[in-house]
């Protein structure tokens, strides 16, 4: 039985009224934060954490502090600058232009009490420039065709000066209200720090230019940074932000951090150019925070198998491996939910429990040991009726669950849309079905070079749970739920589609090499 | 006069059966043709096999090495292995015995000092578990060199062959000969250095070669002489119909031509058919008609066809696509599976559907429609499908539209062969199929290169301006230069705007652009030259992705016709700025600290040339 780290002794109260959840996860897996956005709060800690020289090194558990950059003049130069295209086409000479934008963004900027965008002038050749440049970052903005407010839009992460945090900006009035950046990059973080490879992935991310140990006031970095760094006034590099309480991942070392950093490791060794390797980080690190979350919620219902997916390569017709695919979800989904549920209910196998019903003062022993437990203090309008132990219980019960449901609830399904991994179409229910991206993530993560495709599917049963083929499925097989001929026609599909995207070889009838058309032999 | 009397039954006919889509046990097949040859005492069908003389050759050497014959089934792989047995002397009845390992001697004392065994395997995958491994290290030590008193000759197909070797891979030895062996039939390669063996793919071997061998070997059969005795060969027989279509005439090859420019094509665009799929299509072409006992025709049919007259039904131009089998077995036969890709029937144009729908009526198609259509009335316009037409053209009964416009779909597969060769282009013949680049494609790119002269500028150019269009993402219509832009972030971006570098086409300090043979393997494919001193990049232009590139060059939207096309495209984007990258490294330029940051964006301008935006950043 892993030993379970101590729960931190501050919790905010404010924004914890218990502590079911958490003590599973960690603070926080939070559903609203796509897995995009998860890496880019994972990046802004690992830059600030360099630039101390302490980068994936975690002194004290689960204490950490880092440093985070506003950058509020870029962000409304990119995201909120609703009238720089009209002006740009305007028939006004170059200077007459710069002083009608500036007088517009003034009056409309978010988050800066005394705005000056005269540093600007000096540094683009003319109005026109300026604005084909800011178009420029807009079209390769991460989700930057969403809705989200302006302040929730990223610029892309091409160097240290991209970073900066989630805000939510009214008037001058600047917060962190934790809306996107949900802390799941915070876990991301610790999870990297904790599986041991925390050094290597560094100096990986350090020549993809994203990361730096020598960020300071002089630092320029590459060409793109640069140019996102002309949009910045010295001010956007001054006075970042001291994060707040820390985060909270319940487990020192588990073999999930080190599979996720195995495979960081093998799409960072691909050496793809340019920043290609980041779409796939992301996908991969979403498919392994949702493995995080099945795992732990497996060991807390003290099942000993590791999470199953049963995978539909999308037939034109129903088949039963799609509605094996969707009850596999259906089940995962559920399986937070029954986790803390277990969790509360399991409480009344203590002897502490028992010691309650037993005392003068059941009630309130109770409530004590509740508060203990879960961090949870019983409101009056919880003690309705006669007000049993059990009742109370049961109250707790509801209000964890209602509370699990509106995020930590959402995160499998949210996610698992997020990667590729999961869809809907030509079907009423959801179901694993990849995409063809997220078949290309798991080439460059688990071939090397080449490999035989059945040892493929036995490689992806064996590092993530994946049930394509016939030889993965026998126990669906033999206990009569599915027919092997429709799994080795998923098969036979899924070869079907890596070779229509160049990843796999066929010889001639039985022999297939999927190949990772990145690995240094195979040009 | 009884119909008896004047049909006789023709045992070449019932042999030819033998090739066809009939149901048998492929793994016997050989042995089941030779067998019936003997029984009917007929001649086999003969022709001239490609590597047959280099391996009589290499076993008649002084030292030979060992053969692996690789291939799917029904490249010829047992076929050889027969023929270079009794090339050496191995009798006939001793290949007939059942067992699976033959040996022979070669070679005799005086011609040579070694005495050497030839140990022949018919098909790897017959062997059991324990014949497997413990023949498997003999091989192994041939192989390797260290036994040369053996030679071996194994006929396996891929997949068999590796695993065989990967199940028997627990000694060392036998790792290293089983990595050889993977390397060689991964990477296409005859030999290996320090390996005594070769490797003969017999699924390289080009229908478009084969085919008209084969073709001539079935027309030229002293079998048909039997017909000639026949009374029904003047009155309408539908196989000496098509026998007599297939061969032409010395005027007219128009149908036998176009069939082999079909195969050839599919060789092209990467669809092997072994010998066994082109005599089966062979067989079916003539002797198909979907009443048939097994959908094929024998003589004793032939007179209940004709006085039920559905010969029609027998049209050589149908039975080419596998018409006459149920849908079930069609798809099943990689043949006719291939065929069909090309959508010949289902495909057309305006022009060619009005002449066969409105030609009797309309007075400027009837020339036409009296030339191409009226005038066969045997496949063609006969009295059934005049009578359909009207029916249809008048609005009858649903019905009858349907089978009118089933008969148009054979109406079409048979203009499609027999469209003369001087009207190709302004019929626009390969509007009838999928590809209507593919008449430009295999005359104007691929035989010229074989001819050995240059491909056409224009053809160059579009290559070019579509390659650029998916590149960039944006309509562009350069041509003169290949664009090489990124998007800044992802090298896979759909819409690539800032400029890196363009590549010349015409020939300019070392880039150049041009579409050339591959000398090893015979196929276009284009290429990119950035410097005199840099690898080239290739691009395999098979059939299907020059269809794509002149189709978007023509304005389709990159992610139309083919997404495996257009991932193919970005995958040689990336190999290009790879190379792109060495160029720049080693003209070694330095990264000056100027006063400025260029940065360079694509700018397309009304006519829809882009050109490069330099915007200066002063900081």
């Amino acid at each position: 039985m892993l030993e379970i780290l101590p729960r931190p002794q501050q919790i905010e109260q404010s924004q914890l009224n218990m502590w079911v959840d958490e003590s599973i996860w960690g603070h926080r897996l939070y559903d609203e934060q796509t897995p995009w956005l998860c890496i880019l709060e994972m990046f802004c800690i690992t830059q600030s954490e360099a630039s101390n020289g302490r980068a994936f090194v975690e002194r004290k558990l689960n204490d950490l502090r880092y440093e985070i950059y506003p950058r509020l003049y870029l962000r409304n130069i990119l995201f909120n600058n609703p009238h720089i295209e009209a002006i740009a086409t305007e028939g006004l000479d170059d200077n007459e232009r710069w002083q009608m934008w500036m007088n517009a963004i003034a009056s409309n900027v978010g988050g800066l009490a005394s705005p000056d965008f005269s540093y600007l002038k000096s540094r683009f050749e003319s109005f026109k420039d300026f604005a084909e440049i800011v178009k420029f970052l807009q079209s390769s903005a991460i989700e930057g065709d969403s809705n989200k407010r302006w302040s929730s839009k990223f610029v892309f992460p091409y160097g240290p000066d991209c970073l900066y945090e989630d805000l939510r900006v009214t008037g001058e009035k600047v917060t962190n209200d934790r809306r996107f950046f949900g802390r799941t990059g915070e876990l991301l973080y610790l999870m990297l720090c904790r599986s041991g490879r925390g050094e290597e992935i560094l100096s990986h991310l350090e020549s993809t230019g994203i990361i730096t140990h020598s960020y300071s006031s002089e630092y320029r970095g590459s060409k793109w940074n640069q140019l996102v760094l002309a949009l910045q006034s010295p001010a956007d590099r001054s006075a970042p932000r001291t994060s707040g309480s820390p985060p909270y991942l319940p487990y020192e070392r588990l073999p999930e951090y080190e599979q996720l950093a195995d495979d960081w490791l093998n799409i960072l060794r691909c050496d793809l150019p340019d920043y290609d390797s980041l779409p796939h980080i992301v996908t991969i690190t979403g498919l392994h925070l949702i493995i995080y979350l099945l795992s732990r919620a497996k060991a807390t219902l003290g099942e000993s198998t590791p999470p199953q997916f049963v995978l539909e390569i999308v037939a034109p017709k129903k088949t039963t491996v799609r509605e094996l695919a969707s009850d596999e979800f259906q089940k995962n989904s559920n399986l937070p939910q029954r986790a803390i549920e277990y969790t509360i209910r399991s409480i009344v196998d203590l002897p502490e429990w028992q010691a309650c019903l037993n005392s003068y003062t059941p009630i309130e022993d109770a409530i004590d040991l509740l508060q203990e437990r879960f961090a949870w203090s019983a409101k009056d309008d919880d003690l309705d009726g006669s007000g049993s132990p059990a009742e109370l219980l049961g109250s707790l019960r509801e209000k964890v669950v209602k509370r699990h449901q509106q995020h930590l609830g959402k995160f499998h399904g949210t996610w698992s849309r997020e990667i590729g991994l999961s869809s809907s179409r030509s079907s009423r229910r959801t179901r694993y079905a990849p995409t063809d991206s997220l078949l290309r993530t798991l080439v460059l993560a688990s071939v090397p070079t080449r490999m035989e495709f059945q040892e493929f599917l036995a490689k992806l049963h064996q590092k993530y749970g994946f049930i394509i083929g016939d030889r993965q499925a026998t126990d669906l097989i033999n206990s009569g739920d599915a027919d092997r001929e429709d799994f080795v026609a998923n098969a036979e599909r899924l070869e079907r589609r890596l070779a229509s995207i160049g990843l796999l070889k066929r010889l001639s009838d039985a022999c297939a090499y999927v190949q990772n058309p990145f690995a240094s032999e195979v040009r | 006069m009884t119909t008896q009397s004047l049909c006789r039954t023709s045992k070449w006919i019932e042999f030819l059966r033998q090739y066809g889509p009939i149901p048998r046990n492929d793994n016997m097949y050989d042995e089941v043709i030779q067998r019936t040859l003997r029984r009917k005492k007929l001649q086999p069908i003969a022709f001239e096999t490609e590597y047959l003389g280099e391996l009589l050759d290499n076993f008649r050497s002084a030292s030979p090495k060992s053969v692996i014959l690789t291939g799917t089934a029904g490249d010829g792989k047992t076929y050889y292995c027969r023929q270079i047995w009794e090339e050496f002397g191995g009798s006939v009845d001793d290949w007939q015995k059942d067992s699976k390992i033959q040996r022979l001697i070669l070679g005799d004392a005086a011609s040579s000092p070694l005495i050497r065994q030839l140990i022949v395997v018919k098909d790897l995958s017959e062997l059991t578990l324990e014949e497997k491994q413990s023949l498997l290290p003999q091989i192994a030590t041939a192989i390797l060199g260290t036994d040369t008193s053996n030679v071996y000759l194994i006929a396996a197909n891929d997949g068999q062959l590796v695993e065989a070797w990967t199940e028997a891979a627990q000694i060392e030895e036998i790792d290293l000969v089983r990595k050889a062996i993977e390397d060689l039939l991964v990477g296409d390669l005859r030999e290996l250095d320090g390996f005594q063996v070769k490797v003969y793919n017999l699924s390289r071997q080009s229908a478009a070669v084969l085919f008209p061998r084969i073709l001539k070997a079935v027309l030229e059969h002293s079998g048909w002489g039997d017909c000639n005795q026949c009374a029904y060969q003047s009155q309408g027989c539908p196989i000496w119909q098509n026998k007599q279509r297939l061969e032409g005439t010395d005027a007219d090859r128009t149908t036998r031509e176009r069939l082999t420019d079909l195969l050839e094509l599919c060789e092209l665009n990467q669809m092997h058919l072994p010998v066994r799929q082109l005599l089966l299509l062979v067989a079916n072409a003539l002797l198909g008609h979907p009443e048939a006992k097994h959908r094929l025709l024998n003589c004793r049919q032939v007179p209940d066809v004709i006085a039920a007259e559905t010969t029609s039904r027998a049209s050589l131009y149908r039975n080419i696509f596998g018409e006459n089998l149920p849908e079930r077995r069609r798809e099943s036969t990689e043949v006719f599976k291939v065929l069909r890709g090309f959508g010949i029937g289902a495909e057309t144009s305006n022009q060619i559907d009005n002449i066969l729908i409105f030609g009797a009526d309309d007075p400027e198609l009837q020339p036409l429609y009296a030339d191409l259509v009226l005038s066969d009335s045997f496949y063609g316009a006969d009295l059934k499908y005049q009578a359909q037409q009207r029916s249809y053209l008048e609005g009858d009964a649903a019905k009858g539209r349907e089978e009118f416009l089933g008969v148009l779909q054979a109406q079409r597969q048979r203009l499609f062969f027999t469209i003369p060769g001087d009207r190709t282009t302004d019929m626009k013949l390969w509007d009838l199929t999928i590809f209507q680049y593919a008449g430009e494609y295999l005359n104007d790119l691929y035989r010229v290169l074989q001819e050995g002269k240059k491909v056409p500028k224009s053809i160059t150019l579009r290559l070019i301006r579509g390659l650029n269009r998916i590149f960039t993402g944006l309509l562009v219509s350069n041509q003169d230069e290949l664009l090489l832009a990124t998007s800044g972030s992802y090298s896979q971006a759909r819409i690539s705007r800032v400029y890196e570098e363009s590549i010349s086409v015409a020939r300019k300090r070392g880039e150049s652009v041009l579409v050339e043979l591959d000398k090893s393997r015979k196929k276009p494919s284009l290429v990119v030259n950035l410097a005199s001193d840099i690898e080239p990049i290739c691009f395999n232009l098979t059939l299907t992705r020059y269809e794509y590139l002149s189709r978007v060059a023509e304005g389709a939207l990159p992610s139309s016709f083919s997404q495996e096309c257009y991932e193919d495209v970005l995958a040689f984007k990336t190999q290009v700025f790879r190379q792109l990258a060495v160029r720049q490294s080693m003209e070694s330029e330095d990264e000056d600290r100027e006063e400025a940051m260029n940065i360079r964006l694509l700018e397309v301008n009304s006519a829809g040339i882009a050109s490069e935006r330099t915007l200066e950043v002063y900081f």
